[in-house]
């Protein structure tokens, strides 16, 4: 009976999602949302190529499994395309309409530092749905008094090497922003995170004080090319001046880095158009 | 109603489902113009009439929740069409007037009857 095999397909697909999930790993959910008959009908295709469901065709899951590394690429979280657009050979359902949805977990960030940039970059954090975990080796800077926020995890680091690579994980779908008190802790965290290669780092400072703590990393033996990628000064240029706002020029940064913004005024063609 | 983590969306389906209960997903599937909520934005509909998530607030959500009630009943899945029109939308005092597609889509397990 087709409507039981497609039942049991669902519990095998929630069962893949979730493991897809739980590991930090990244695929993409492709749904039937237009066709003649089988709307609903799923195909979930993980980074490796590991696919779980059907769309109801083996040529049209090819196609979609051909599809989906280019959709992820775009950064987009869902897009609908039919399917005369990506795989015009298929001309009997070239009319069907698939719905492709990104698959991964809800962004990290960890916040390195509970001080004043710390802590407002946390808040803000959460309002911008990112699950954040705030670390600081000084507890009665991380209670919950602090941040009744219940989204914000709270690590009170008796070393912060190992309270912030528990934090950062594999690093995937991660941000890391480096805000503490000094030179020789932030060196500490930076070392401690760039292993793992998150998808962002960023290092508070003047120009002066970062480049000092990159040089004692790159002097420590530190891969060049990953210290290339530590946003230092962190954050983007939006004349901050008060934490809060600090708090805003990172998280500006964070969000273009992972949406593909440019950090750029929108409005800069219709000046570059009237000359 | 605030957007739903993904870890928390597929747990609580694969819950609902492990008891034998329908789930209905709304999903913005496409969004043109000014819409208020995000392509991929998802809202959860469950069986006893609990609801997760959000596509968006009071511009279109009574035709969703309608929609969605009526798959919940015949657990068939659709695209659905809606169109924000300016009126509409200053009347909700909502900052939208495009036109949204969302997918009401039908999760079950092969427990269900």
């Amino acid at each position: 009976m087709p409507e039981a095999r497609d039942s049991s397909v669902k519990a095998l697909l929630t069962e893949a999602i979730r493991r897809v999930l739980k590991q930090a790993s990244l695929a993409t959910l492709a749904t039937l949302i237009e066709a003649p008959r089988g709307v609903g009908a799923k195909l979930l295709v993980e980074e490796d190529g590991t696919r779980v469901g059907t769309l109801g065709e083996s040529l049209l899951d090819e196609a979609v499994a051909r599809r989906a590394a280019a959709f992820l690429s775009s950064r987009a979280e869902a897009s609908t395309h039919f399917v005369k657009e990506f795989a015009p050979e298929l001309e009997a359902c070239g009319d069907a309409r698939i719905l492709f949805e990104r698959v991964e977990p809800e962004p990290r960030l960890v916040v390195c530092g509970a001080g004043h940039v710390g802590a407002a970059l946390a808040r803000l954090a959460r309002q911008l749905g990112y699950s954040t975990t705030l670390v600081d080796d000084r507890a009665d800077f991380v209670t919950r008094e602090r941040f009744p926020d219940e989204g914000i995890e709270l690590v009170a680091a008796l070393s912060w090497t190992e309270a912030v690579r528990a934090a950062v994980g594999a690093g995937r779908n991660v941000s890391v922003a480096v805000v503490t008190r000094g030179h020789s802790e932030d060196e500490e965290c930076l070392r401690a995170v760039i292993c793992a290669r998150p998808d962002y780092v960023g290092l508070i400072g003047s120009r002066r004080r970062t480049s000092i703590v990159l040089e004692r990393l790159r002097a420590g033996g530190a891969d060049e090319s990953i210290l290339k990628e530590v946003r230092a000064p962190i954050g983007l240029d939006i004349g901050a001046v008060s934490p809060e706002e600090v708090a805003l020029a990172i998280l500006a940064e964070i969000v273009a880095e992972r949406r593909g913004g440019t950090g750029a005024p929108l409005s800069v063609w219709r000046r570059e158009k009237q000359g | 109603m605030s957007t739903i983590a993904p870890d928390e969306l597929y747990r609580l389906i694969n819950e609902a489902n492990s008891r034998g209960e329908r789930v209905v997903v709304a999903t913005v599937a496409h969004t043109r113009g000014s819409t208020p909520q995000r392509r991929g934005a998802k809202m959860l509909f469950f069986a006893n009439g609990e609801v997760r998530g959000t596509v968006g607030g009071g511009c279109i959500e009574a035709e969703v929740w309608a929609e969605a009630r009526e798959a919940l009943r015949n657990g068939a899945p659709a695209l659905h069409h809606f169109q924000l029109t300016a009126d509409e939308a200053s009347e909700e005092g909502m900052v939208c007037g495009g036109t949204m597609e969302i997918f009401i889509d039908v999760w079950e397990s092969g427990k269900t009857n």
